[in-house]
């Protein structure tokens, strides 16, 4: 599997991957609002975030219905619907494109739901990998803790329950979580995951976190040339105001 | 001898090909070949008969089939996300009706199979080693039977039938003509093609459904009587 580099793309695509809990929405959401401030082109995408598939997923999910298979299916359709449409064209634009989770959150779960290693990885080949994942690591303990404090209504799939580990939501999502975990420690050479500490704390992983991006990727290269466009409402004012001064102008004529 | 069923690939986590009885019998052609008909007047035969019968076709799932039509509707999805959208579709019906029905001992009827799917996909360029690793959760079919008409025939018999020609049916997505005529035409016939190139991996039995459906219905119930036969 090639990487969008390998592959000519123009930009860049930046993932993170790790349990729920372990701190990495955080540490990408920092990411992103350090390179805006920057002037760098970039793009923000989620897992499982697709309009399209999303009615389909959460009345799957609500009601049951999914199977390892068509968990999986879903879930991969979801991620082709964002990478066709938002990703690809944004990396040929040359955008550097920020991902919670990618496909290594399919390879993790969805084998830990009994589908094979090589048919979920074969159904998503179409994908380049990463130009750098990072994999926030932090104790099993402190990422259970972290969810589980409020002890928060867990969901059935989220807990793993379709997979009758036990009957205790909680001990079914510890189970679940744990072997997830396993799965993410067993690709990580395969696939070159830059392994964080998430047990340090924000600000220290967010400095590690920059320091990496900006020596694995010349920044200066995906400036913008062009200023952002004037966001809509301040780009009626200005029309106005150019506008009055144009009629102030008229009037001043007339009365010369 | 009952042949045992077997997955084309990986098949289904904790499903044992073992235990799947009955018979798997897959009826495919484009629009206009006479399918649907075929399928139920084959469904009345073996009732008749004494067979207990479950039928399946595309689109037709609990999970996905309304979000899928209304987004062709819109005709936004890409081609990798239209793959997967209908494989999607295919694995619901297989996990909650046919596999439940093999295991049953049912006859399951599909009108279409993943051999459409695939040949829809492959028109549209997507890799064929990809679709069969995809569809490799299917199992292999005790028969395919392969509506083959004309082009032309089929132009005729949907004009006839509806007096238009369906969008999807006549590949407008790819663009091959704006004439929706000669679109049709053409993606027919590349239809055909990737057919014909399934059929070097999969075991297809070709019928000529240019006849009259009498006569069609006829070499189906011979073959199926063949099979059935051997069954017992």
């Amino acid at each position: 599997m090639k990487t969008f580099a390998e592959s000519q793309f123009p930009g860049r695509l930046i993932a993170v991957e790790g349990l729920d809990g372990s701190g990495k929405s955080t540490q990408i959401y920092l990411l992103k609002r350090w390179l805006e401030a920057e002037g760098i082109k970039v793009y923000f995408s989620e897992w499982n975030s697709s309009e399209l598939v999303k009615s389909a997923t959460s009345k799957g999910k609500k009601r049951e219905l999914l199977t390892p298979t068509t968990f999986s299916l879903i879930h991969a359709t979801d991620f082709a619907d964002r990478y066709e449409r938002h990703l690809v064209p944004l990396l040929r634009a040359g955008y550097i494109v920020l991902c919670d989770r990618y496909i290594f959150t399919a390879f993790a779960r969805d084998v830990t739901r009994g589908c094979p290693p090589d048919w979920v990885r074969g159904n998503y080949s179409f994908a380049c990998v990463p130009d750098l994942t990072m994999f926030f690591k932090a104790d099993l303990e402190v990422s259970l803790n972290r969810i589980l404090e409020g002890r928060p209504k867990l969901k059935f799939f989220e807990a793993g329950m379709d997979l009758r580990l036990s009957n205790d939501p909680y001990e079914s999502f510890r189970i679940f979580q744990g072997r997830i975990l396993d799965q993410y420690l067993a690709m990580t050479k395969e696939f070159k995951f830059v392994v964080m500490d998430a047990n340090e704390a924000v600000e220290k992983q967010q400095v590690i976190v920059r320091k990496l991006v900006s020596d694995r990727i010349d920044l200066k290269k995906f400036k913008r040339r062009s200023p952002l466009p004037l966001p809509p409402a301040l780009h009626r004012k200005h029309r106005r105001d150019t506008e009055l001064n144009q009629e102030e102008d008229e009037q001043s004529d007339k009365a010369a | 001898m009952n042949k045992p069923h077997r997955f084309y690939g990986h098949g289904i986590p904790r499903v044992n090909s073992a235990d799947l009885g009955g018979k798997l019998i897959v009826v495919e052609g484009a629009d206009g070949s006479g399918r649907s008909t075929q399928i139920a007047s084959l469904v009345d035969w073996l009732e008749t008969q004494g067979h207990a019968t479950v039928q399946v076709g595309l689109k037709r799932s609990t999970l996905v089939s309304e979000e899928l039509e209304k987004a062709q509707d819109g005709n936004v999805l890409s081609r990798t996300t239209l793959a997967l959208f209908y494989a999607t579709d295919f694995a619901d019906q297989l996990e909650n009706l046919i596999l439940p029905a093999l295991k049953s001992g049912f006859l399951v009827l599909a009108d279409r199979y993943i051999y459409t799917l695939m040949a829809r996909d492959m028109v549209r360029g997507m890799d064929e080693a990809w679709l069969k690793n995809l569809y490799g959760i299917a199992p292999e079919p005790d028969v395919v039977f392969y509506l083959s008409v004309e082009p032309e025939e089929l132009v005729q018999r949907n004009l006839a039938k509806t007096a238009t020609l369906d969008y999807w049916e006549s590949g407008m997505d790819l663009g091959l003509s704006r004439d929706m005529f000669d679109s049709f035409l053409k993606y027919q016939v590349a239809m055909r093609e990737a057919f014909r190139k399934l059929q070097q991996s999969y075991n297809f039995e070709i019928i000529d459904a240019n006849r009259s459906v009498a006569a069609v219905t006829k070499d189906l119930r011979n073959n199926i009587t063949a099979l059935l036969a051997e069954a017992d």
